[in-house]
C-alpha cells in the first residue's frame, strides 16, 4: 500500500469530517464562542470595575498636619503620583486635616467619616508620625510615610524640595532586541498561546470516532481503508476545522492590530531571538504539532471509549493532561538548560509547547528541525498504536501489520 | 481450479473470540465471475468469515486471499462491501453518501456524484438524491448503501445478509442488481439464511454451521444430497398397497409420498400396475435447497455444538 493511497484515503475521510462539522449551525456557535466568552467576560469585568471604581472614588488617605506642612504634603503627593502610570496603581486621593489636639483619637475618628473612606490616616509630628490603616491600607500607610519624609525634608530646606532637571535618554540594547527578559516574555506568550489554542481545539477530537461507532459506519470504513487512514483522516479533518477557527480569529486580531496606535502596537510587539516572521512560522508549526500530538492521543482514547458518557468523563483528565503539559513547558522555558527544560522538549506531548518557547529565546534553527521530526514520529506512533488498539479492542481482530509506506507482493495463489 | 481463477480463496480459516472458535477451519474457493452464496443458520459464523476474508478482522489461523493478495486491503478499491449492520452518516445527502463510499474506494467525487444520480434514478430513487439519509425510509437507506457499495464498479461485491430488512419489491430489485453486477463481470459473494434467493441466483454455495463448512458445490449438488421425492396416487387402493411401497412411505389423503427407490421408479410402477392399483397421479419432486440446507445443518448440529457468533456490532 503506497503512502499516496493512504493519504488519499485519509483525505477523503478528512473532507467528510470537515464538511460535516463546518456546514452546521452549531459550527457558528463554535466559531463565535470566543466572542461570546469575551462578551460575558467584558460584562463581568465592567461590573467588577464599576464596583471597584465606586470604592476607589470614596477612598482617601488622610494627613493630620499643621497648615504650614499641608502645602509640602500636596506638592510631594503631586510629584510622586506621576510615577504611577496606571490608575489602579495610584494611591487614594490625599486629604489634609488640621489637628484638633486629640492626637490619635482624632485619627481614629476619621475612619468613621461619612463623606469618604479612609484607607490610612497619619497623625503626630513629621519626624515620628503614627499612621493608622484599615484593611488593604498598608501600602497607603507606607505612602503617607514617604510623604511625611518629603514634607519634613522640605521644611528643613525652607519650605520646598529642590527641583531636579532630569534628562532622559533612551538606549537600545546591542542587537536591537529587548534582551533576555523580553525573550522570556515572548517565550511565555508562545507557550501559553499554543496551549490556549490547543485547549480549545485539540480536545474536540476526542469524540469524533463516536459518530462512526454509533452509526455503524465504522465497518464500512474498516473494510475500505486501513484504520490508520481512518484515524489520520479524522485528525486532519478536525485540524482543518481548527485552522478555519484560528484563521478567522487571526484575521480579526490582525485587523484590530492595524488600527492600534503605533506606540501601543510597538509595546505589544514580540521580541524574539529568531526574528518575528520565523517565530510566527514556528509558532504555527508548533501549534500544528501540538494539535496533531494531543489530538491523536485524545482520538485514540476517545475511540476506545464505549459510550458517550465515557467520552464526557474523559474531558477532565484531558484538561489535566493539558495543564500538566503547560506547567512542564513553562518550567522548561524558565530553566531551558536544566533537566526540566530537556524533559519538556523531549516528552512528546509537551515538546511543541516547549519548543515554541525556545523559538523566542534561541536563534538556532536546527533544533526545531529535529524537534519537528521527533514530534511527527510520535504522531505516527500514536496513530499506529491507536489503530492497533482499536482493531484489537473494538473490532476484536488479530494483529494486522500496518504498512504505510511499502507494497507487499501478492501472495502465492491459494488453490 | 487454478488459483488465478479464484476471486476469493481461504484455507483453514480460524477466528476465536476468547475460547470460542467462531470460524473453525473454513475453506472457500470463489471463482471469478460467479455468484457465490455463504449459507448458514444464525450464529453460524458467516459474518465473521466475510469480515475475515475482507481483512476487517485478522484470522487467528489459516490463509485467505482476494485476487491473489493475502492483504485484502491492497485490493480494496476492487471490492464493494455491504455489511450486515447497515451504516450511513444520517446528516449526509443520499447522493453524497454514495459518492463518499466510492471515494473511499478510489473513485473521484465528481464521477461518484454523477454515477450516484444515474444509479438512484435507475433504482427508482431519483427523487431522493438531495435528501438526507435520516429522512429516508429504512429500505431506501439500505438501497442507497447498496448503491454506494457498487458505485466504483468493483470486481468483487461482498454482501452480508443483503436481503434482510427489504420488502419483496426491493428484494426483487436487489436480485436484479446482483445479476446485473455478475453480467458486468463482477464476482458476488453474499451470505444469507434465506434459501429462496440463494436457490435462484447462486452459481455455487457453501453451507456453514458451527463455524465449519459443511457443504460446498452448486445448488444442484446441494439438492442431490437428498433423494428425490415421489408423490403417487393409486387408481384403486388395495390393502396390500403399503407393503409394496418403499419403507417410510407416508399417506396424504389418497396420495402417498416416499423417497425415490434406489433402482428407480419404473420397477415399482410395473409392480403396482400388475397388482391392480393403477396410477391416478404420479409426480417426482426434486428436494429444494431449503430441504438440503435443513438436513445438512441438522446433521452438523447433531454432531457438535453451534457456537454463537458475536452480535456483530463494533459499537
Amino acid at each position: 500500500m503506497t503512502l499516496a493511497r493512504t493519504l488519499r484515503q485519509a483525505l477523503t475521510i478528512a473532507r467528510r469530517d470537515f464538511t460535516a462539522t463546518v456546514f452546521t449551525p452549531i459550527f457558528l456557535l463554535f466559531l463565535f464562542a470566543p466572542l461570546i466568552m469575551g462578551s460575558f467576560g467584558a460584562i463581568g469585568g465592567m461590573g467588577a470595575a464599576s464596583v471597584a471604581d465606586a470604592r476607589a472614588d470614596k477612598a482617601r488617605i488622610v494627613a493630620i498636619v499643621p497648615p504650614p506642612a499641608m502645602r509640602a504634603f500636596k506638592e510631594s503627593d503631586g510629584r510622586l503620583r506621576a510615577v504611577f502610570r496606571r490608575d489602579e496603581e495610584q494611591p487614594p486621593a490625599l486629604v489634609t486635616v488640621a489637628p484638633d489636639g486629640r492626637g490619635l483619637d482624632q485619627a481614629r475618628s476619621l475612619f468613621a467619616a461619612k463623606d469618604y473612606e479612609a484607607s490610612a490616616v497619619l497623625a503626630g509630628p513629621l519626624d515620628a508620625p503614627h499612621v493608622l490603616y484599615g484593611p488593604r491600607g498598608k501600602r497607603a500607610a507606607d505612602y503617607l510615610g514617604v510623604l511625611a519624609g518629603d514634607a519634613l525634608a522640605a521644611a528643613k530646606l525652607g519650605g520646598s524640595l529642590p527641583r531636579v532637571a532630569v534628562v532622559k535618554l533612551p538606549v537600545a540594547r546591542a542587537g536591537g532586541g529587548a534582551g533576555a527578559s523580553g525573550y522570556r516574555q515572548s517565550a511565555s506568550f508562545a507557550v501559553f498561546g499554543v496551549f490556549l489554542l490547543n485547549l480549545f481545539l485539540a480536545s474536540q477530537v476526542v469524540g469524533t470516532m463516536a459518530e462512526e461507532r454509533n452509526n455503524k459506519v465504522i465497518e464500512v470504513l474498516a473494510a475500505a481503508v486501513p484504520l490508520e487512514s481512518v484515524f489520520l483522516g479524522k485528525l486532519l479533518g478536525m485540524f482543518g476545522v481548527a485552522i478555519l477557527f484560528v484563521g478567522f480569529w487571526a484575521t480579526i486580531v490582525a485587523k484590530l492590530g492595524s488600527v492600534l496606535p503605533p506606540d501601543v502596537a510597538g509595546a505589544l510587539a514580540l521580541q524574539t531571538a529568531v526574528g518575528l516572521p520565523t517565530f510566527g512560522l514556528l509558532f504555527f508549526t508548533y501549534f500544528t504539532m501540538a494539535y496533531l500530538l494531543l489530538g491523536s492521543a485524545f482520538l485514540v482514547v476517545g475511540a476506545l471509549a464505549s459510550s458517550p458518557r465515557e467520552i464526557q468523563m474523559l474531558s477532565l483528565p484531558i484538561s489535566i493532561v493539558q495543564m500538566a503539559m503547560l506547567g512542564l513547558a513553562l518550567g522548561g522555558t524558565a530553566h531551558p538548560e536544566g533537566a526540566m527544560g530537556w524533559a519538556a522538549r523531549l516528552f512528546p506531548l509537551s515538546s511543541p509547547f516547549a519548543m515554541a518557547g525556545r523559538a523566542a529565546t534561541e536563534a538556532a534553527l536546527w533544533p526545531h528541525v529535529a524537534a519537528i521530526a521527533w514530534q511527527l514520529l510520535w504522531v505516527s506512533l500514536f496513530i499506529t498504536f491507536g489503530a492497533r488498539l482499536f482493531r484489537r479492542g473494538v473490532l476484536q481482530s488479530g494483529s494486522a501489520k500496518p504498512r504505510w509506506f511499502g507494497r507487499k507482493p501478492a501472495a502465492e495463489p491459494l488453490t | 481450479m487454478n488459483g488465478n481463477d479464484l476471486a476469493v480463496s481461504a484455507q483453514g480459516l480460524v477466528k476465536r473470540y476468547g475460547e470460542r472458535r467462531v470460524v473453525d477451519g473454513v475453506d472457500l474457493a470463489v471463482p471469478r465471475g460467479a455468484i457465490y452464496g455463504v449459507l448458514g443458520p444464525n450464529g453460524a459464523g458467516k459474518t465473521t468469515t466475510l469480515r475475515t476474508l475482507l481483512g476487517i478482522i485478522e484470522p487467528d489461523e489459516g490463509r485467505r486471499a482476494v485476487f491473489g493478495h493475502d492483504a485484502p486491503r491492497d485490493v480494496s478499491d476492487r471490492i464493494g462491501y455491504l455489511p450486515e449492520e447497515r451504516g450511513l452518516y444520517p446528516a449526509m445527502k443520499a447522493r453524497e453518501a454514495i459518492a463518499f463510499m466510492g471515494a473511499l474506494r478510489g473513485l473521484d467525487w465528481k464521477t461518484g456524484r454523477a454515477r450516484a444520480e444515474q444509479m438512484m434514478e435507475a433504482a427508482g430513487l431519483g427523487h431522493a438524491t438531495e435528501q438526507k439519509i435520516r429522512k429516508l425510509s429504512k429500505g431506501m437507506a439500505q438501497l442507497v448503501q447498496l448503491l454506494g457499495s457498487v458505485v466504483h464498479r468493483p470486481d468483487l461485491l461482498v454482501l452480508d445478509e443483503p436481503f434482510s430488512g427489504l420488502d419483496p419489491v426491493n428484494q426483487e430489485k436487489l436480485e436484479a442488481l446482483i445479476l446485473a453486477e455478475r453480467d458486468r463481470g463482477a464476482t458476488i459473494l453474499f451470505s444469507t439464511h434465506i434459501m429462496a434467493h440463494a436457490e435462484r441466483i447462486c452459481d455455487r454455495l457453501a453451507i456453514i454451521a458451527g463455524g465449519r463448512r459443511r457443504f460446498e458445490g452448486t445448488v444442484d449438488d446441494a439438492r442431490a444430497t437428498l433423494p428425490q421425492q415421489v408423490r403417487y396416487t393409486p387408481a384403486h387402493a388395495g390393502t396390500d398397497l403399503a407393503a409394496l411401497l418403499p419403507a417410510g412411505a407416508t399417506t396424504d389423503g389418497r396420495a402417498w409420498r416416499f423417497e425415490m427407490p434406489a433402482g428407480g421408479i419404473e420397477p415399482l410402477l410395473v409392480t403396482l400396475i400388475e397388482r391392480g392399483h393403477g396410477i391416478a397421479g404420479l409426480s417426482i419432486e426434486r428436494p429444494g435447497l431449503h430441504d438440503a440446507f435443513v438436513r445438512i445443518v441438522g446433521e452438523s448440529a447433531a454432531g457438535d455444538v453451534t457456537h454463537a457468533e458475536p452480535a456483530g456490532t463494533f459499537a
